[in-house]
C-alpha cells in the first residue's frame, strides 16, 4: 500500500463523493461549490500521479470556471438558496441505467484489459513542463493554433449572444 | 498490471458514470452543464492515468489533456451565452419547457 | 521546521500589517492596537444570522487563511527559507490565490444576508475583470527567468529587477495585487459605509478575527509575491537576506496602503471595463515587448 495508491485511493472516493453531492442537494450554491471541490480533488489526484503543471492549472482554472458557474445558477434557477425540497428531474430511471452501465463498462475494461508494461518513473517536473512547451510550439503547433482560434470564436458566439441590442431610437 | 492503474480509471469511469446520470436526469441547462462537466473530467482522469503509468516520456499525453480542459472552458463559456439568451427570450432555462421545435 | 519559521514569519508580518494599516487609515502609529483588537474580537459573543448556511458561514474565513498560507508556500524569503519549492512555483501562487474568491463566495452566500451577499457577488464581479492581469505578468515574469521556479525567478534578477525590465507588468501586477485583497480602492467586497461592511458584516468574535488575519495574511503574501517577481527577492548590497526581503515587503505593503488613500473606490462595471479594454491589451503588449527583449538580450 504505497502513499502514491492511498492518495490516489483517497482523492477519486472524495472527488466521487462531491460528483455525486452535485445532484442530491437542493441548495444550488452548495451543487456549484461541490462541482469546485470535486475538480479539485480531481488537480490533487494529477499531483499524486506527478503531473504537476496539469494539476495545478486544473485547481487554478476550475475554481473560476465553478464560480461562475454558481452566479449563474443564481441568477437562474428557482431555489439558489434550497430551502425548499422540489425534485427538478425527470427520466430518473433511464438516467440511472445509462450512469450505472457505462460506469460498470468502464471498470471491466479497466480491469480486464492488459494494459502492457507499466512504467516505473515519470520525468521530474521541470523537465515536463519543458516537455510540453516544445510539444505545444513544435509537434502539435496546429493542434494549438487551432485550439486558439477555436477559443476566440467561442468568445466572440457568447458575446454576440449575450449582449442586448440597442434599443433605436425613434426618428 | 498496477493497483494505481486500476483505481485512476475506476474513479474516472465513475465520474463519467454520474455525469452521464445528471446530464440526462436533470430538467435544468445549468445542471445539464454541470453533468457534461463531469463527463469531460472522467476523461481527463483517464488520460493522466494513462500518460502516467503507460507512456510518461511521450508530452502528447499532457497536451491531450490540456486540449479537453479547453474544451471544457469553451463549452461552459457557449453554453451559458446560450443560457442567458434562452432566458431573456422565454423567462426559464427549463428543457422541459422548450418543446417548441417539438413535431 | 522551515515552516514553522515561515509561519512564524507570516504571523509577525501580518500584525505588522495591521499596525500600518492603522496608521495609513486612522494616523496613529500604536503598535499595541492589533493586539487589543484580537483580544476583543475573540472575547465578544458570536453572533449568528436567521437560518445562515451553516457549512459555508464556518469555513469561508478559514479557507481565506490557508489559501494566503498556501500562496505563501512557494514564495522564497531567503535562498533557503521557502516551504516548499515547487517545480511549478509562480502558478501554485496563483492557483492558490484563487480559493480567496472561493471563500469570499461562501462568506457572501453563507450569512444568508443581503450585503453580504452583494458583497460576495461583486468580488466575483472584480475578479473577472483582474484575473488576466495576474496571470500574464506572471507569465512574462516567467519568460525572462526561463523557469517556473520562484528561486530562479529571483535570480534571474541578479543583473537587472523586474520591475525595470518590464515596468509595464509590474503596473498591472500591482494593481491587481490590491484588487485580489480587497484594499481600496477596490475594496467593494467589505464596503465600510456602503454596504454596511459588506462581507465582514455578519461575521463577529472568534470568526471575524480569523477572517481579519486571514486577509492581512493575504495582503502580506501578495507582497511577497510582488517583492519575489518584480523587486529581486532578498538580493541587495550590505544588509543579509532576510534583512532586504522585509524591508521590501514591509514597503511594499506600505506603498499598497498608500494607494487606496489616493483614489475613490471603483466600482466593478468600470473595473470590468477599464481591465478588459485597457487592461488585457498592455497584458499581451508586456508580453510581447518581454519576448522581443529575452530574444534579442539573451543572458
Amino acid at each position: 500500500m504505497t502513499a502514491q495508491m492511498f492518495f490516489i485511493g483517497f482523492f477519486g472516493i472524495a472527488a466521487i463523493w462531491f460528483g455525486v453531492v452535485v445532484f442530491r442537494t437542493f441548495s444550488m450554491v452548495r451543487s456549484a461549490l461541490a462541482l469546485l471541490f470535486s475538480q479539485t480533488a480531481l488537480g490533487a489526484m494529477f499531483l499524486t500521479m506527478q503531473a504537476e503543471f496539469l494539476g495545478v492549472l486544473q485547481i487554478m482554472m476550475m475554481a473560476t470556471e465553478m464560480s461562475i458557474m454558481a452566479i449563474f445558477m443564481v441568477m437562474f434557477m428557482m431555489d439558489p438558496g434550497g430551502m425548499g425540497t422540489m425534485d427538478m428531474t425527470h427520466q430518473k430511471k433511464l438516467s440511472l441505467w445509462a450512469g450505472f452501465v457505462s460506469f460498470v463498462g468502464g471498470v471491466a475494461i479497466a480491469v480486464f484489459v492488459d494494459w502492457g508494461p507499466i512504467a516505473a518513473i515519470a520525468p521530474g517536473a521541470a523537465q515536463q513542463t519543458v516537455d510540453l512547451g516544445l510539444e505545444l510550439l513544435g509537434r502539435s503547433m496546429l493542434i494549438f493554433e487551432m485550439a486558439g482560434l477555436t477559443i476566440l470564436t467561442a468568445m466572440i458566439a457568447a458575446t454576440a449572444i449575450s449582449i442586448q441590442p440597442l434599443k433605436k431610437k425613434s426618428q | 498490471m498496477s493497483i494505481e492503474l486500476v483505481l485512476a480509471l475506476t474513479t474516472g469511469a465513475a465520474l463519467f458514470g454520474v455525469g452521464i446520470y445528471g446530464a440526462l436526469s436533470q430538467t435544468n441547462l445549468v445542471m445539464i452543464m454541470m453533468g457534461v462537466e463531469l463527463i469531460l473530467a472522467g476523461a481527463m482522469v483517464n488520460l493522466v492515468a494513462f500518460w502516467r503509468f503507460l507512456h510518461p516520456e511521450t508530452a502528447a499525453g499532457q497536451m491531450f489533456v490540456l486540449i479537453v480542459m479547453t474544451v471544457m472552458a469553451i463549452e461552459m463559456a457557449v453554453g451559458f451565452g446560450v443560457a442567458i439568451a434562452r432566458f431573456r427570450s422565454r423567462g426559464s432555462v427549463e428543457m422541459e419547457e422548450a418543446v417548441e421545435l417539438k413535431g | 521546521m522551515t515552516t514553522l519559521i515561515v509561519v512564524i514569519l507570516l504571523i509577525f508580518g501580518s500584525y505588522l500589517v495591521a499596525v500600518l494599516e492603522n496608521w495609513v487609515n486612522n494616523g496613529k502609529f500604536r503598535l499595541t492596537a492589533p493586539l487589543f483588537a484580537a483580544m476583543a474580537m475573540l472575547g465578544r459573543e458570536s453572533i449568528l444570522s436567521h437560518k445562515p448556511d451553516r457549512l459555508f458561514f464556518e469555513v469561508a474565513p478559514a479557507l481565506l487563511l490557508i489559501s494566503a498560507l498556501l500562496a505563501a508556500a512557494t514564495i522564497p524569503l531567503t535562498p533557503n527559507l521557502i516551504i516548499a519549492d515547487l517545480a511549478t512555483g509562480a502558478l501554485f501562487i496563483n492557483a492558490a490565490l484563487v480559493y480567496v474568491l472561493v471563500a469570499l463566495l461562501m462568506a457572501g452566500w453563507g450569512p444568508n444576508g443581503a450585503y453580504a451577499m452583494i458583497g460576495g457577488w461583486r468580488f466575483l464581479g472584480q475578479l473577472m475583470a483582474y484575473a488576466m492581469l495576474v496571470v500574464m505578468p506572471i507569465t512574462a515574469v516567467v519568460m525572462r527567468a526561463e523557469s517556473l521556479f520562484t528561486t530562479e525567478i529571483v535570480v534571474s534578477q541578479a543583473e537587472l529587477w523586474n520591475i525595470v525590465y518590464q515596468p509595464l507588468g509590474f503596473v498591472l501586477f500591482f494593481i491587481a495585487s490590491l484588487a485580489l485583497c480587497f484594499l481600496p480602492p477596490f475594496d467593494l467586497p467589505t464596503a465600510e459605509g456602503e454596504l454596511a461592511g459588506g462581507v465582514e458584516a455578519e461575521y463577529s468574535g472568534v470568526r471575524l478575527a480569523v477572517f481579519r488575519f486571514g486577509r492581512l495574511t493575504l495582503i502580506i503574501t501578495l507582497s511577497a509575491a510582488i517583492v519575489v517577481f518584480y523587486l529581486g527577492g532578498w538580493q541587495g548590497p550590505l544588509l543579509p537576506p532576510w534583512a532586504w526581503t522585509a524591508i521590501k515587503i514591509l514597503t511594499v505593503t506600505a506603498a499598497m496602503l498608500i494607494t487606496g488613500q489616493l483614489m475613490p473606490r471603483v466600482r466593478e462595471a468600470h473595473l470590468l471595463s477599464w481591465g478588459w479594454k485597457l487592461g488585457i491589451p498592455l497584458a499581451l503588449l508586456n508580453i510581447l515587448i518581454v519576448g522581443i527583449l529575452v530574444l534579442v538580450f539573451p543572458t
